[in-house]
């Protein structure tokens, strides 16, 4: 779509939330990937203490603890991860607040993030909504959930009883929309960070047997959520360079 | 007072209308862009509530197509969408619409921004009197 005159202003006017800081923080480091070097990424990086220790951690994958890290700059783990996986991880703001908004909205659910490898593994048959994003970025975000789950997004959202929910076509409906409002919220912050891409039509499926697909020349991450109702898992898999 | 839904997502027409089963008006549903100028032309509504990503025809074609046709582009349409995206949300209020809400939102938010295009009277009044 072309550009048009204060867009900020626009949204303004219809009481759309401003763009989150994360968004501009991510817009930023996007803008400095053109670099011959890595200093002034690094700088931005330095300046966001969230960011700075999710990438020293992952830049650390086998410590227990940061007394144990052997990498300690951010300089060194982007030499190590590359610029990719630091982006990648500037997008898990905007990802795991678009998850919050929707399960708090739509269906008056308060997440915690919690560790991916602290909650139970899904080795069991569970529901998984895929969307993907292409454009200037190039990705797909899994969100996983417990088949015990559905019943209450049925209740929830639309007040329906755990009979309604049994038929799949309404489930995958319910579920369908959850997935689109989580990840048409986080594709328009992208495209606010100047990464243009469009989103493809949810698809659900149901897995005893997970297995993250990582998109080409992508990076992935994995996100968990607990709630007294239920737990979940949001996979994040990006190339943020695929139009490169 | 008639109120068209138009999104791909059963889901969300249900939400329309379970927002609206209070209030004095019909909830109309189309799956699609073309579905809905169909159901615009015939029912003439009072307001038209539009996603974007619909497959057939999405809501910006449909939007584009509502305002070019003499019979319908008076019809005032709020965007019910999870596209907030700056560039794209300017764009989209170049077609025309009269407000915009993105998912995923509260019922109340919707009914707020539909009070401020039509009247919606509650449907026990509307017995009564």
């Amino acid at each position: 779509m072309p550009a048009v005159a204060n867009p900020e202003d626009i949204a303004k006017q219809f009481g759309l939330e401003s763009v989150p800081a994360s968004v501009k923080r991510l817009s930023q480091l996007l803008n400095k990937c053109d670099a011959t070097d890595t200093d002034d990424f690094a700088k931005l990086v330095n300046a966001d203490p969230d960011l700075t220790k999710r990438l020293l951690c992952a830049a650390n994958p086998r410590a227990e603890c940061e007394e144990d890290y052997g990498i300690t700059t951010v300089e060194d783990a982007i030499q190590r991860c590359g610029m990719s996986a630091a982006l990648l991880l500037a997008m898990s703001d905007p990802l795991i607040n678009a998850v919050h908004k929707t399960f708090s909205l739509m269906l008056n659910i308060d997440l915690k993030n919690v560790l991916p490898m602290t909650l139970d593994p899904f080795n069991f048959t569970h529901v998984v909504g895929e969307v993907g994003f292409s454009g200037k970025a190039t990705g797909l975000v899994h969100l996983r959930l417990p088949n015990e789950f559905i019943p209450v997004l049925g209740d929830r959202l639309l007040g329906l009883t755990p009979a309604d929910m049994q038929d799949e076509a309404t489930a995958n409906d319910v579920i369908g929309e959850l997935c689109n409002m989580t990840v048409g919220n986080f594709k328009s912050n992208l495209c606010d960070a100047g990464l243009t891409c469009k989103l493809s039509p949810p698809k659900i499926s149901r897995t005893e047997e997970f297995r993250l697909h990582i998109v080409e020349g992508g990076t992935s991450q994995r996100y968990g959520f607990h709630s007294k109702e239920a737990r979940l898992y949001a996979d994040l898999s990006v190339n943020p360079f695929s139009e490169s | 007072m008639k109120i068209l839904s138009v999104d791909d997502s059963k889901t969300i027409r249900m939400i329309v209308k379970r927002t609206f089963a209070p209030f004095d008006c019909t909830v109309l549903e189309a799956a699609n862009g073309e579905e809905g100028l169909a159901v615009a032309a015939a029912e003439n509504p009072d307001l038209i509530v539009l996603d974007i990503t619909m497959p057939v025809m999405d809501g910006v074609t449909m939007l584009g197509k509502l305002k070019e046709r003499a019979d319908l582009k008076s019809i005032p349409v709020i965007m019910l969408t999870a596209e907030s995206g700056r560039e794209n949300v300017a764009y989209i209020a170049k077609l025309g619409v009269r407000d915009y809400l993105v998912k995923p939102f509260k019922d109340d938010q919707l009914i707020e921004k539909v009070e401020r295009v039509i009247a919606l009277q509650p449907k026990a009044e509307a017995v009564a009197a």
